[in-house]
């Protein structure tokens, strides 16, 4: 690998620059251009022509656009990234920062129980098929993705609150156990998806020759399941948790808007209505340089665990 | 693969499957599965604070509290859980402006900004004007000079003395136009000098003059009655130049003023906590902290849970509340707004610049039944302009009663007899199905006179924008009262130079009934103009009058003194918890 991976990131990293540029300048005109104003959402019903020319100046959207987005780039050079005009005085990052530090906490914690459940239920179901228990287990998975979160959010909150008294519905912070609840609605769901595809995984690497090879080296049975099916099963897995890592950061909206906790999907859809335009501005540059970035990091985990993609991505890139 | 390997995944499965199966099972059985340790993670939040207080026994309380919240609702009584200390836990919006008076544009904002800071004057639970800064104030020449003589014991926060110079100082930085206050004209303008500050033609308030150091004097255009209900609402509030000129962007955060509360912690969209002024010059409050929650569940589901003292009945367990069937009948608490809901006309587009055709929908539409099956006779069915709770508000002013064969003959007398144009009514809403209430209308008005309204909705600032362009036919709208009086409602609605005269109405008898109560100063023959401008209003009907919309609360017991008085009030100093748990 060495300089031929190093060129490699660094190719696909300069083109993400044009992309953020074209992204940036699509935004930019569709919100300026859309129908929605803030400055008439701020005022309200005490709109004045006076008092919005004023509040236009101060913003700045009373200059011609191409030099607003100007203004918004050199901005950003600098490491500002504008005002929001939902939150007044805030600047975006302060209103974005801790609402990401949210969702991702509550994404990662999603994360890891789909895969630490989905993982270990696909693996067993491939070696059961065959048996009622394979249909039984991914069967009841599905059953538990086929329920709504619109549905469970209501419904969990009145079972394990209300009725058990488990949890309390309060948000007190993503650290407290009041987010167990919603982080278990967020996840069970996304279980039978990783299931599924560990267990068909599973099924095609038993069919592979090292596998065979391995079986008829004598080894153990135990040494054949962990280093050389499950291991390169795993592989696609890669692929799901890497795509998956943008949606951490974006957070989930249903669940964000019924349990009431400040993420970063329920600011971003609030800044599209308002509409906040630095906020969204700054909302969908992070997300699209987080998307282009996951990318990358798939290839170069991909290189670590299979070296046959390594080297084709050193040659043909 | 290895039978051990195996085994354990099994296992993981099998103990997972058996656990939901288990949790099932016990919730139909009928929620016999409340176990002691179960509400150890629930009691963490409330009682962080409780160990400072003497008697409150945690373990105890736990136990009590799981038994209340499962067998019996009378037991939550008992001085546990969210009673078990003197710290109100309610519902809050996030602040749609930051903290600072002269920016407050909305209701939710100006309810925090009235319990931090504090004017000349403030409203009492019963919406009288009574002292807050000046002890007392006397009017001169007709009304148009009042003199403000100061408390010498009003401090801020951070315990500096407030004097004449800091309300002139308050007043001017809300004139500026430097700071874009979108209010200050509406509440302020009608002192001498605050439009040409506003304009920039002045450096200061000319009708604004510090006598001495407890004395100020302020000089009014036109003598304007209800000018201390205008000084109570949040721009008039006095703020710490100090503070402001130290921090002018960071200051809002924590915000010197001379209010009740201070802030403790703010967290846009998590929650604000405001702690007591024990120094407040108006009795300090008797909380040690309110807590307002800007997130979390369902609101109800956590009143139900004992995790906050009050919420709001959510919509589909109303009829239940009021019936008495629901368990959260016992904390139900209804309180009027201060506000009417209306449907309104632009006169000066057909077919509504005919008065007939307006008659003929208001009589027309049948409010008695649309309360009773869509608000399960939990709204009023609004029988004038004023609500009911309002001061000044009179009985004698009637609406036009149900009677279809009325609104046909007024119909078929109207100019649009013959042939109708085509009618559409707006409301501010996201597509989907109109509300049931404009459905409704909609059924009555194609009933009684063969007339078919079409229904729109639109976005919110964009319904503003063709509300103040005069571009909407026909809308439902509603208005909340700003400060407790009628003008108000009858003023600031229909004078015809008002800018929130939408419909273009224009009596000039009403104006001149306006003008005239605007500068009377004997209260009773104010409200009787009022009246009287009211009720030449209705009967031109340039707006229906709809319903008086109700509130509909849930408030625990041991809350005292927790009321809603429908405007902005400084309202938590006189709440209070009874943690004795009788």
């Amino acid at each position: 690998m060495g300089q031929g991976l190093a060129g490699y990131i660094l190719r696909r990293l300069l083109w993400t620059v044009p992309v953020i540029f074209a992204i940036s300048v699509l935004v930019f005109l569709l919100l300026r251009l859309g129908p929605l104003d803030p400055i008439e959402s701020i005022l309200g019903q005490r709109y004045t022509e006076e008092g919005a020319e004023r509040l236009r100046a101060k913003y700045g959207y009373d200059r011609p656009i191409h030099i607003q987005y100007l203004k918004y780039v050199q901005n950003l050079f600098q490491g500002d990234l504008g005002v929001s005009t939902r939150h007044q005085n805030f600047t975006v990052a302060e209103v974005v920062i801790p609402k990401i530090r949210v969702s991702a906490g509550m994404n990662v914690m999603a994360m890891v129980l789909i895969f630490t459940l989905g993982v270990p239920v696909g693996v067993y179901a491939a070696f059961m098929r065959g048996t009622f228990i394979d249909p039984l287990v991914i069967g009841f998975w599905l059953l538990i993705d086929s329920i709504p979160v619109l549905i469970s959010a209501v419904w969990a909150p009145w079972l394990f609150a209300l009725k058990l008294g488990w949890v309390n519905l309060s948000y007190e912070g993503v650290l407290h156990p009041n987010i167990i609840l919603p982080v278990m609605v967020m996840s069970l769901p996304g279980v039978a998806g990783v299931a599924r595809l560990m267990r068909a995984s599973i099924i095609q690497v038993e069919t592979e020759d090292y596998v065979r090879t391995a079986r008829a080296k004598g080894l153990r049975e135990r040494t054949v399941v962990v280093s050389h099916v499950v291991r390169n099963a795993l592989l696609p897995m890669v692929t799901v948790i890497g795509l998956a890592l943008p949606g951490i950061f974006a957070g989930s909206l249903f669940v964000e808007l019924l349990f009431g906790i400040p993420g970063i999907a329920r600011e971003a859809l609030d800044a599209v209505l308002a509409p906040d335009f630095d906020v969204v501005l700054g909302l969908v540059l992070f997300g699209s340089i987080l998307f282009v970035l996951a990318n990358i990091l798939i290839d170069v985990a991909y290189g670590f665990i299979d070296p046959r993609i390594r080297i084709t991505a050193t040659r043909g890139g | 693969m290895s039978n051990r390997t195996l085994g354990l995944m099994m296992g993981a499965v099998a103990l997972l499957i058996v656990a939901v199966a288990v949790v099932f099972v016990l919730v139909l059985a009928g929620g016999d599965g409340d176990d002691d340790d179960s509400a150890a993670p629930a009691s963490e939040a409330s009682d962080r604070d409780a160990a400072a207080d003497s008697g409150t026994d945690d373990a105890g309380a736990d136990a009590t509290r799981d038994t209340s919240r499962e067998d019996s609702r009378d037991d939550s009584r008992t001085a546990s859980g969210i009673c078990g200390e003197n710290r109100l836990i309610t519902f809050g919006d996030d602040p749609a402006t930051v903290f600072d008076p002269i920016q407050v544009g909305d209701a939710s904002t100006a309810e925090y900004t009235a319990e931090i800071f504090g004017g000349l004057v403030t409203l009492d639970l019963d919406l009288n004007v009574v002292p807050d800064i000046a002890e007392r104030w006397e009017i001169s020449e007709g009304g148009r000079v009042y003199t403000f003589f100061l408390r010498d014991d009003v401090v801020f926060h951070n315990g500096r003395r407030v004097t004449a110079d800091d309300v002139k100082y308050s007043l001017e930085r809300a004139a500026d136009p430097a700071n874009f206050s979108p209010t200050v004209l509406d509440y302020l303008g009608d002192i001498v000098g605050v439009r040409d500050k506003f304009n920039g033609s002045a450096s200061e308030i000319s009708g604004v003059q510090v006598v001495d150091e407890y004395t100020l004097r302020i000089e009014l255009e036109q003598p304007i009655s209800y000018f201390l209900q205008q000084l109570t609402y949040t721009v008039a509030y006095v703020v710490d130049r100090e503070q402001i000129e130290r921090d002018p962007d960071g200051w809002t955060r924590n915000p010197n003023g001379t209010g009740p509360f201070r802030v403790k912690v703010f967290r846009p969209l998590e929650e604000i906590v405001l702690i007591p002024n024990d120094r407040y010059h108006l009795g300090p409050p008797k909380l040690d902290e309110v807590v307002f929650s800007l997130s979390g569940g369902s609101l109800s589901t956590r009143f139900e849970n004992d995790e906050i003292h009050v919420a709001v009945v959510p919509a589909l367990e109303l009829a239940g509340v009021l019936s008495g069937e629901s368990p959260l009948s016992e904390y139900y608490l209804p309180v009027p707004q201060l506000a009417f809901s209306y449907l309104g006309f632009n006169v000066n587009e057909p077919p509504f610049d005919d008065p007939l055709v307006r008659q003929a929908f208001a009589h027309a539409i049948n409010r008695e039944a649309i309360n009773e099956v869509l608000y399960f006779d939990a709204a009023i069915v609004a029988d004038g302009i004023l609500p009911p709770t309002l001061p000044g508000y009179s009985e004698a002013v009637t609406t036009y009663p149900y009677d279809p064969a009325r609104a046909a003959e007024l119909l078929a007398q109207s100019r649009y007899a013959a042939e109708m144009p085509r009618i559409i009514l707006t409301f501010s809403g996201s597509g989907g199905d109109p509300p049931d209430t404009l459905q409704a209308y909609q059924q009555q008005w194609r009933e009684a006179l063969g007339v078919e309204v079409e229904i729109e909705a639109i976005e919110w600032s964009a319904y503003l924008r063709e509300l103040r362009r005069g571009e909407l036919q026909m809308y439902a709208a509603g208005w909340i009262a700003d400060y407790p009086d009628p003008e108000n409602f009858v003023g600031k609605l229909f004078a015809s130079d008002s800018r929130l005269n939408h419909g273009g109405y224009s009596n000039a008898q009403v104006d001149a009934l306006l003008a005239e109560a605007a500068t009377l100063q004997d209260q009773e023959a104010r409200y009787r103009l009022y009246h009287e401008a009211e009720q030449l209003i209705i009967d031109d009907a340039p707006v229906i009058p709809t319903f008086w919309f109700i509130n509909h609360y849930l408030v625990r017991e041991c809350v005292q003194n927790w009321v809603d008085p429908g405007t902005i009030v400084p309202k938590y100093r006189y709440v209070e918890i009874d943690t004795s748990g009788e």
